[in-house]
């Protein structure tokens, strides 16, 4: 299999937000600032931009949300493929650090 | 009494994206909302009540629902879009929240890929514009002329500001909002526009003339003198195609108002195309003559 490239900040805070399940572009945002402690934001165009790519690359899926009251909201969904590209980049993160410590 | 409305004409280059930004924040805190934003015409309301903070973005945009989701989910408001693709957000401006509250850009590789979206269809643009005025360049040493040298201007100045643009965009965190940089895109569309209507109009008015005789057409095998006027509007060179084919010399001539000859040929048999005559404003005659069994074309230019 190709190695994938390293992924920028906001495409791995997109897909380490989808891990858990389908959510929303407001929800990863939020999500994103939650965990990185207001260290990284993910802004409209950035999203959008993030989205669309992965989805092109077929990391992601479009899904639309059942939930009752927030039926056909637009929910983002981790695919095979999409996993596998987040557990990679995590593995390099953590190889990187014990790189780290090691020196 | 009626919304009170306001028309802006400032055209603003792409590269100084964040100037046009950065006077819609100023205009609104002003009392001036944005209510359509366009390259050439930008309309605005009057609404001092409220503040908004406007951001641009440029893209094409394949699912536009999507797409106004997303801004909308953290408080953007679709304004419109340009026919060539930028679009405008405003967001309720709120004194509480940080700056970055109001980016939609908040990394460096999706700003430099919106940059340089923009950037490859100058460079497209650019490179075409450039093969039209060499086109045209070529055209134009084969046969100087008014009109052409204004193509052959217009192509390569609109060419030299697109590939301009394309190296600031392209270059990421580059010396973007030069000043005076909006005088430079306004002169690249008065150069657009007029060089084309000149260029346009200098065409119409020269001569299309074509005439042509030959024995077989005429009933009697002899003609005397033919003449036909035609009137130049600009001094410039025009171009002559002549054909003359005739078993007695046939002459074919052009004579100034004041009877002077600017360009003569007898012959019996002479075929050249594009023959310069430098002609200036007036009327002009062209004249064929030919005797006997005879075949004589002449087009001007």
């Amino acid at each position: 299999m190709k190695k994938n490239e390293p992924l920028s900040e906001s495409y791995y805070y997109i897909l380490l937000c989808l891990a858990k399940g389908a959510n929303h572009g407001y929800g990863i945002m939020q999500m994103t600032e939650a965990l990185s402690e207001g260290d990284v934001t993910i802004g409209s165009g950035t999203m959008y931009g993030a989205t669309s790519n992965m989805m092109k690359k077929g990391w992601i899926r479009e899904i639309m949300s059942d939930e009752p009251g927030f039926e056909r909201r637009r929910l983002y969904q981790l695919t095979e493929s999409g996993r596998d590209v987040l557990h990679q980049e995590i593995a390099r993160l953590r190889r990187m650090l014990k790189n780290a410590q090691e020196v | 009494m009626g919304a009170q409305y306001k028309n802006s004409y400032k055209i603003y280059s792409a590269w100084n994206y964040e100037k046009e930004v950065e006077d819609l924040n100023k205009a609104s805190e002003q009392g001036w909302q944005l209510v359509r934003g366009g390259c050439f015409h930008s309309r605005f309301v009057k609404n001092p009540g409220i503040q908004y903070r406007y951001q641009m973005d440029f893209r094409r945009i394949e699912d536009m629902g999507r797409y106004i989701e997303t801004f909308r989910e953290q408080g953007w408001e679709y304004i419109n879009s340009t026919f060539n693709g930028w679009h405008y957000f405003r967001k309720l401006y709120d004194p509480t929240l940080p700056e970055e509250a109001y980016e939609i850009f908040t990394d460096r590789e999706s700003l430099h890929d919106m940059s340089n979206r923009w950037a490859r269809i100058a460079l497209g643009i650019g490179i075409a514009l450039a093969l039209f005025a060499v086109l045209y360049c070529i055209k134009l040493i084969r046969q100087p002329n008014l009109p052409s040298l204004i193509q052959v201007l217009t192509f390569a100045i609109e060419s030299i500001v697109l590939l301009r643009g394309w190296s600031i965009m392209r270059k990421p965190d580059s010396n973007r909002n030069r000043r005076g940089d909006s005088l430079f895109i306004t002169v690249f569309f008065i150069v657009i526009l007029l060089g084309a209507s000149v260029s346009i109009v200098l065409s119409d008015l020269r001569p299309n003339l074509y005439t042509e005789q030959n024995s077989a057409s005429i009933d009697q095998p002899i003609v005397d003198e033919q003449w036909l006027e035609f009137k130049i509007h600009y001094p410039d060179r025009y171009y002559l195609d002549v054909d003359i084919e005739a078993s007695e010399p046939a002459t074919i001539k052009v004579v100034d108002a004041s009877g002077a000859v600017v360009y003569e040929v007898t012959e019996t048999s002479f075929h050249k195309q594009d023959l310069p005559v430098k002609l200036s404003r007036g009327t002009y005659k062209l004249s064929l003559s030919c005797t006997s069994g005879f075949d004589v074309k002449c087009k001007v230019q």
